[in-house]
C-alpha cells in the first residue's frame, strides 16, 4: 500500500490534484481518498454529498471525509467511561458534563486527525493507494508531528513511572511487604502496573504510527501555486518536514498562467531550490476550462500516474 | 509453658524491632516513591495547574489509573502549607 498526503496553502488545489490523482490511478489500482479537512470538498469535486461518511465512487474508487467532530466525541465518550469504570463512587458527579468540555481542548482534533490515518491504514489492507487531502498548514504540521512529540512525551513518563516501580519493588524486598500500602496492593512490576502497561501499549501505537509516516511506502505532495504567499508557506511545509524526517517525494506547481511567466519561473526556481534539486518536480498549467466550470474539476489536464510510483 | 511463651512473646519482639529497622532503612525511599508518583501526576496533569502539559490525549488515556497518584497530589498540596515540617518529618528530626 501507498500512502500520499498531499499539503500546501489553502486554494492552491490540493483537493482538486488529489482528486485528479485518484482518479487516474484507479485506472488500475484500488484507490481510496480521504479528505481530512474539516471544511471538506471532496464530495463537491465529485458532485455527491458523502456527508461526513464514505462512498464508493466506480470499482476501484472510494472516497471518504472524515468527520472530526465525531471522532473526537466518540473517543472521549470511550475514555469517559473508562473513567467512570475506574472512579465507580464519582458517579454520583456529572462525569460526561466535565468531558463535554474536553473536546474544546487543544491537541483534540489533531489526536482525532492522527487516530483516523491510523485507522483507515489499518482498515485498508487490499488498498493499493490511500491518498489524504490534508487541512491547511498548521493543523497538518501539527498532527505530522504529534506522534513524535507523544513518544517524547511516553518515553520521559515511562522513565519516571519505571523509577517509581524500582523503588516499589525495593521497599517490598525490605520489608518483606507484597507492595501492600494502606491495604490496597501496589503494583512494582511493569507487567502488572496498569500505566506502565498503557504507556507501552501508546508508545507501540505512535511508533508504528511515526514509522508509517516515515516509510518507504509513504509520500509527502508540496502543492504551491505560482505565488510569493503559497510559496513561503511551502517553506514552512519544507522546514517541517524537514524536522519531522517525513519523505517529501513530489513538487507540484499547480495552476500555473500563460501569462506572467516570469513570476511563475522564479517560485519554480525557488521551490526546486528549497525542496532539494532530487525531488520530483510537476508543472500544472491553469487550465481555463476548468476554472470556469466547463470540465469537473478532476479532470486537469496533466498525467499524474507516474509520479506515484515509488 | 511459661518457657514456650517467653520464647514467643521474644520472638515477636526481635522480629517487631527487625520490622522497625527494616521500616527505618526504606523510610526515605518511601518518601522518595511518593515524591516521583506526586511529580508523575504533576505533569500529566499539568494543563491543569499551568504547567507545560503533555498532549491532552495523553492525560486523558492515563487518567483512569491514577487514583492514587491524584491522592498524593492532593495530600502534597494539603501538606504544602508546612514544608519545614515536612522536611523535618522527612530527615526524622524531632
Amino acid at each position: 500500500m501507498r500512502v500520499v498526503f498531499f499539503t500546501g496553502k489553502g486554494g492552491v488545489g490540493k483537493s482538486t490534484l488529489a482528486a485528479a490523482a485518484a482518479r487516474q490511478l484507479s485506472r488500475r489500482h484500488r484507490v481510496l481518498l480521504v479528505s481530512l479537512d474539516p471544511a471538506h470538498n471532496i464530495g463537491d469535486i465529485f458532485g455527491i454529498d458523502l456527508a461526513g461518511g464514505r462512498r464508493r465512487l466506480d470499482g476501484n474508487l472510494t472516497l471518504a471525509e472524515v468527520d472530526l467532530g465525531t471522532m473526537a466525541r466518540e473517543y472521549l465518550e470511550g475514555q469517559s467511561r473508562a473513567l467512570a469504570d475506574t472512579y465507580r463512587y464519582l458517579t454520583t458527579l456529572n462525569l460526561e458534563r466535565y468531558f463535554s468540555v474536553l473536546k474544546y481542548s487543544p491537541g483534540i482534533e489533531e489526536y482525532a486527525l492522527l487516530t483516523s490515518i491510523e485507522r483507515t491504514v489499518r482498515e485498508g489492507g487490499d488498498l493499493d493507494y490511500v491518498l489524504f487531502d490534508t487541512p491547511p498548514t498548521g493543523l497538518t504540521l501539527r498532527f505530522l508531528a504529534l506522534p513524535q512529540v507523544t513518544t517524547t512525551w511516553i518515553e520521559r513518563l515511562a522513565a519516571i513511572r519505571r523509577q517509581i516501580l524500582e523503588k516499589r519493588y525495593t521497599i517490598g524486598k525490605i520489608t518483606k511487604e507484597d507492595g501492600r500500602t494502606a491495604g490496597v496492593r501496589l503494583a512494582f512490576d511493569e507487567d502488572e502496573d496498569e500505566i506502565m502497561r498503557r504507556l507501552k501499549t501508546l508508545r507501540e501505537n505512535y511508533g508504528a504510527l511515526s514509522a508509517l509516516l516515515r516509510g518507504e511506502g509513504t509520500a509527502m505532495v508540496l502543492v504551491c501555486n505560482p505565488d510569493l504567499l503559497s510559496l513561503r508557506e511551502s517553506r514552512r511545509l519544507v522546514d517541517g518536514f524537514a524536522d519531522l524526517g517525513l519523505p517529501l517525494r513530489l513538487v507540484v506547481l499547480n495552476k500555473v498562467p500563460s501569462r506572467d511567466a516570469a513570476v511563475a519561473a522564479e517560485v519554480e526556481e525557488r521551490l526546486r531550490e528549497m525542496a532539494g534539486r532530487d525531488k520530483r518536480f510537476l508543472r500544472v498549467p491553469l487550465d481555463e476550462e476548468i476554472a470556469g466550470g466547463r470540465r469537473p474539476l478532476y479532470e486537469i489536464d496533466a498525467e499524474l500516474e507516474d509520479f506515484f510510483v515509488f | 509453658m511459661k518457657e514456650k511463651g517467653f520464647l514467643t512473646g521474644l520472638g515477636r519482639f526481635l522480629r517487631g524491632v527487625g520490622a522497625a529497622h527494616r521500616e527505618r532503612a526504606v523510610a526515605l525511599t518511601r518518601l522518595e516513591v511518593r515524591e516521583l508518583e506526586n511529580i508523575f501526576a504533576l505533569l500529566i496533569m499539568g494543563s491543569f495547574i499551568g504547567l507545560p502539559a503533555p498532549p491532552t490525549f495523553l492525560a486523558v488515556e492515563l487518567l483512569p489509573f491514577m487514583e492514587r497518584e491524584m491522592r498524593v497530589v492532593q495530600r502534597r498540596a494539603e501538606d504544602s502549607c508546612d514544608m519545614m515540617a515536612e522536611m523535618m518529618g522527612a530527615l526524622g528530626i524531632d
